[in-house]
């Protein structure tokens, strides 16, 4: 079965291949285990970019396939990013806690373990208790379970209440932001127990390997996070593949149609937002580790929005596409807001790229949507296969 | 001359109780003053001081180095000597017009003179008695606390001063610092105002300080209850003091306390709480904390153990709780406060709030009418939530409404809408660079962001939307593409500080309707201005052969189409129509907010909300739209002044749910129309 799906989508084998020799490329060049012609800082950059490239995957499937314009998924991104980062920063300061109570003159009790880590982590925001979402902040299986539980319950409460009432098209979109929003309006509060817009912080220290350099840590998720995409990648050309995947695009195209051949459209519509939500998650989940900080401006509605921009830069309906989109797109919004990309003199004025950058990813998105509707993609479909779609 | 005089006999009066009291203490008012050795050129010493300087002489120091504590006596003395001239004194000294000699400390009033000098004036008797060099001088500038004391201690004679000026002054000194000494003269002076303003304000002062100092229990009822319907601060600034409550406790039933509620340990009053009380007054013995008992563990640490256990052992509470009792066996300390001991030592006691004053009847009068107060006060409030909520409903009304009609009738959602309104604010405040006069620029202003924002709007109307024709998602991302671009270069152009669009001076200030509620003339403008727009809208949309266009267009483009009509033309104009009106909405947001790049964002969201809440392509929907999210976001904000993040949150969430009900929102177009 896995040969005749790999051999009727010889471009998932062409993207593995790719993966890989990037993957390998960037470990050989790496810091920690080869020439160190590669900063651990673009070993990162690489890693996070993998994880970008997944989250747009995730947003093809439910938008390019399915046609749910979602301005929310990087909601789930980010929640998952919270989901592991209370793991790491309850474990971390747990350690700094109890070698710091070593030295007392009595051996410390948990609750006075408890209470220190409690002051520890939200003294910034003027608490001292742990609140009670941090009840098993304690337990990476339980927190790990989380990155997919919360996320996913939240996509299939909201999704449930969003296709059950037949909110469709641009509805959709904008209560899909209004969910975003709310998420992180509600994150930003101080005494929402997740640290208000301190977010949680020092992620890149991972409990247990407190000995291991930031470079080797770095090529070790930089893997995690090319293993992740490569399966995403799979899953997501395996789902779309089938019957399944024939029926998804269908309601893309004409979802009445659709119901009336007697399919349950907001089952299937569910299922997709669902499944992407969590596909969200574990990006967020890898990537936040490698940020090493997560705050609820990271979820803020304009981030969902990117996202769907480079999806549709890269070319929807193709989920080697929305890998190009995203890739290219954050890189290059890194490149040219890092300032790093030169100055253009014009005599009478300077653009200055950190300034006109967005300016210029604002038009290319028009003409992009104007002119390439198929994006980056479809041009790429036109040279490389004529008998494209 | 009258005026000396009829001062003179009203300190007299004002002050007889104390003259009284004191009156073998009185220095010497024998004066044998006025035969003051005069030289013009080099002031002496007179050889005999004038009464009232005698006095302050007496107090030199505390005159000339006044302070609240020490200020009293000396206005006492000055006040008991009945003297003429001492009110003069005391005015001057609080208006910072009395010098001091620094070779002798003499004090004189003084006059200017030539270049540095001064003219001396005898504060007896009011004559010029030389001219000194001001350097030789020091002016006295009592302190504001100081002052406010001079103040209350003048203003009975001020009360009946001829100029109102003096009488309002005198009323404010009162209200400032209001003492016993101050009812009768008041109420004496309420018969002989004439001023009707003045008078009622006496009046009102009248009963706030017979709260405090009315003679009788019934006249301070009186003057309670007569209050239960004021909103001021004064009058609950003068009821609080009456209701505050201590917290005491006795064996029994308490005695000789006007009891306000008796207290329960553990529901009314915190058990800790009330064993602190004991405690304290060495009823009990104090309860160790837990803290309070590691330190005595700490303390007691003898090779490796503490009272038998080994300190390894001790990481539980239940352990050290163990070695505790054992140290407490062994006397090293003091005995641990178990919870049953506590509520033992705690049902010996009955535990109560009692108010300071002992007058039952004035504490109930006071408490009674402090909650009415409060009803009334909750009422207002009520009525003010109302008209914030219109309020924020017109300026969500402004927002949206641009928006509502382009999505009723092209069915896309203008992403940079937002923009638009931007654009609108930073055209008034452009305008306002190039016409400083505020009202002419506002007037200036409003037209012409309507032309801008119109002419924005129909350019990405002709220029985008309308080749992306039926793929409305795609058209969300495209303007949402020019919007991203045009905030970033907004703040290319402008920079990111904060830019003012200020209102003209009619606009500013408040119509205050009474201490509770009170409405910013901006805010009513910009209600004006949405209530205008929203009429000529409906004119427009029902009454003119565009209107019924549009509307043909909205319901069916293509039989529109058929019918001989443009939908292009009519889908420009409308976005025209639409962006115009957010340009107008940004001048008028620009008149309360601060105008950034990221204004329009802040708006946005809320306007799509009140699109989708009050149905697409229906005026009256977007009207009940913005109403319903404005008054909804102030009560929530009411229930939950402190946050208005989770005020915005739970708004949100209100309103996903609200769709589950309503998915087409409040005024759903019906029919054929709806299509989808």
């Amino acid at each position: 079965m896995k040969n005749t799906f790999l051999a009727r989508h010889p471009s998932v084998i062409v993207f593995i291949l790719i993966l890989a020799v990037i993957t390998l490329l960037a470990t050989v060049f790496s810091e920690a285990y080869g020439t160190g012609l590669l900063p651990t800082n673009y070993v990162k950059i690489l890693g996070k970019t993998l994880c970008l490239c997944l989250i747009a995957i995730a947003m093809d499937l439910v938008w390019g396939y399915c046609g749910i314009l979602s301005l929310g998924h990087f909601a789930f991104f980010g929640l998952g990013g919270y989901m592991i980062g209370m793991w790491l920063m309850y474990a971390r300061t747990e350690d700094i806690v109890i070698a710091s109570m070593t030295n007392a003159a009595l051996p410390p009790t948990p609750d006075e373990v408890r209470d220190a880590i409690g002051t520890q982590i939200f003294g910034v925001v003027g608490g001292s208790d742990v609140p009670l979402v941090w009840t098993f902040a304690h337990s990476l299986p339980i927190q790990l379970a989380l990155v997919v539980l919360v996320p996913g319950l939240l996509a299939l409460v909201f999704g449930w209440l969003a296709f059950r009432s037949r909110v469709t098209g641009v509805y959709l979109s904008i209560l899909t932001q209004a969910m975003t929003l709310a998420l992180s309006l509600y994150l930003f509060q101080n005494d929402s127990g997740l640290r208000g817009n301190n977010g949680l912080s020092g992620l890149q220290n991972i409990p247990g390997l407190t000995d291991m350099p930031q470079s080797v840590l770095s090529i070790w998720f930089m893997w995690g996070s090319a293993l992740a995409l490569g399966v995403g990648y799979v899953f997501a050309a395996w789902m779309v593949s089938g019957k399944f995947g024939n029926v998804v695009k269908a309601i893309r195209d004409d979802e009445a149609r659709i119901r009336f051949l007697g399919y349950s459209v907001e089952a299937y519509k569910l299922f997709i937002f669902t499944i992407t939500a969590v596909i969200a998650a574990i990006a967020g989940a890898i990537y936040y580790p490698q940020a090493g900080i997560v705050n609820p401006a990271e979820i803020a509605p304009i981030a969902s929005i990117y996202l769907a921009v480079w999806v549709a830069i890269g070319g929807r309906g193709r989920l080697y596409g929305a890998v190009i989109g995203a890739a290219l797109v954050s890189l290059l919004s890194s490149w040219f807001t890092g300032g790093q990309a030169p100055d253009v003199p014009l005599g009478f004025y300077t653009i200055k790229w950190v300034d006109w950058w967005q300016v210029l990813l604002g038009l290319s998105f028009v003409l992009v949507t104007l002119f390439a509707p198929r994006g980056i993609a479809g041009m790429f479909d036109r040279l490389v296969r004529k008998d494209a779609a | 001359m009258l005026r000396p005089l009829l001062i003179a006999a009203l300190l007299a009066f004002a002050t007889p109780p104390l003259a009284l009291a004191q009156d073998a203490a009185a220095p010497s008012d024998t004066p044998a003053a006025s035969e003051q050795v005069l030289d013009d050129t080099t002031p002496e010493t007179p050889a005999t001081l004038g009464p009232l300087q005698a006095i302050l002489q007496e107090h030199q120091k505390d005159v000339a180095k006044a302070s609240r504590r020490t200020v009293d006596e000396v206005i006492a003395a000055v006040r008991e000597a009945g003297l003429p001239q001492g009110l003069t004194f005391l005015e001057r000294w609080g208006d910072r017009e009395l010098w001091q000699r620094e070779e002798d400390g003499l004090f004189f009033f003084t006059k200017k003179a030539e270049g540095q000098n001064l003219t001396l004036i005898d504060i007896d008797t009011g004559e010029e008695v030389g001219t000194v060099s001001k350097r030789d001088m020091t002016n006295l500038k009592p302190n504001s606390g100081v002052r406010t004391v001079i103040a209350s201690s003048l203003v009975a004679s001020q009360l009946e001063d001829p100029d109102p000026a003096r009488r309002r002054q005198a009323l404010e000194a009162i209200e400032r610092r209001a003492e016993k000494d101050h009812l009768e003269p008041l109420r004496a002076s309420i018969e002989t105002e004439t001023d009707p303003v003045i008078k009622a304000r006496k009046e009102r002062l009248l009963r706030v300080i017979t709260i405090s100092f009315g003679q009788t229990t019934e006249n301070r009822v009186e003057a309670i209850r007569s209050f239960s319907q004021d909103l001021s601060i004064d009058a609950r600034a003068a009821l609080n003091p009456l209701v505050v409550t201590r917290i005491g406790y006795s064996e029994g039933e308490p005695e000789g306390v006007n009891v306000a509620r008796i207290l329960t340990p553990g529901r009314t009053i915190g058990r800790e709480e009330a064993y602190a009380l004991l405690v304290n007054d060495d009823k009990a013995i104090a309860a160790r904390t837990r803290a309070e008992r590691k330190a005595a563990l700490e303390a007691n640490i003898e090779e490796g153990k503490v009272g038998g256990v080994p300190v390894s052992e001790l990481s539980s509470q239940e352990a050290r709780d163990r070695a505790y009792s054992n140290l407490v066996d062994e006397g090293k300390a003091p005995p641990f406060v178990t919870d049953e001991t506590m509520d033992a030592e705690l049902a010996k006691y009955t535990f109560y709030e009692a108010y300071a004053d002992s007058n039952t009847e004035v504490t109930t009068a006071a408490a009674e009418t402090l909650d009415s107060i409060d009803q009334y006060v909750g009422l207002n409030r009520f009525f003010s939530l109302v008209l914030d909520g219109l309020s924020l409903a017109s300026i969500y009304f402004l927002a949206a409404i641009g928006l509502a009609i382009t999505f009723g009738v092209m069915g896309v959602i203008n992403m940079a809408h937002g923009e638009f309104i931007m654009i609108g604010a930073y055209t008034g405040y452009v305008v306002q660079q190039i016409i400083p006069n505020y009202t002419v620029s506002i007037l200036v202003a409003l037209p012409l962001a309507f032309v801008i924002a119109a002419a924005a709007g129909i350019a990405l109307e002709r220029l985008v939307i309308r080749h992306l024709a039926s793929r409305p998602l795609e058209t969300l991302l495209a303007t949402f593409g020019v919007s991203i671009a045009l905030q970033q270069i907004a703040k290319n152009v402008f920079g990111t500080q904060a830019r003012p669009l200020t209102s003209p001076s009619w606009l500013d200030g408040a119509w205050v309707i009474n201490d509770v509620v009170a409405v910013s003339y901006i805010r009513i403008a910009i209600f004006v201005l949405a209530i205008i727009f929203f009429a000529l809208l409906l004119f427009v949309l029902n009454k003119t052969r565009l209107g019924l266009e549009v509307r043909a267009v909205t319901q069916n483009p293509r039989m529109a189409s058929s019918m001989g009509i443009n939908p292009d033309r009519i889908n420009m104009l409308t976005f025209g129509l639409g962006s115009g009106i957010a340009g107008i909405a940004g001048v008028a947001i620009g008149l309360f907010a601060k105008v950034t790049s990221e204004l329009g964002q802040a708006y946005i969201v809320q306007s799509f909300m009140t699109v989708v809440v009050g149905g697409v392509g229906n005026i009256w929907g977007t009207l009940a739209g913005a109403t319903m999210i404005g008054f909804l976001q102030k009560v929530i904000e009411f229930f939950n002044p402190s946050n208005t993040l989770a005020a915005q949150t739970y708004m949100i969430i209100f309103i996903i749910i609200f769709i589950q009900f309503r998915p087409k929102g409040i005024i759903a177009l019906k029919g054929r129309a709806a299509g989808d």
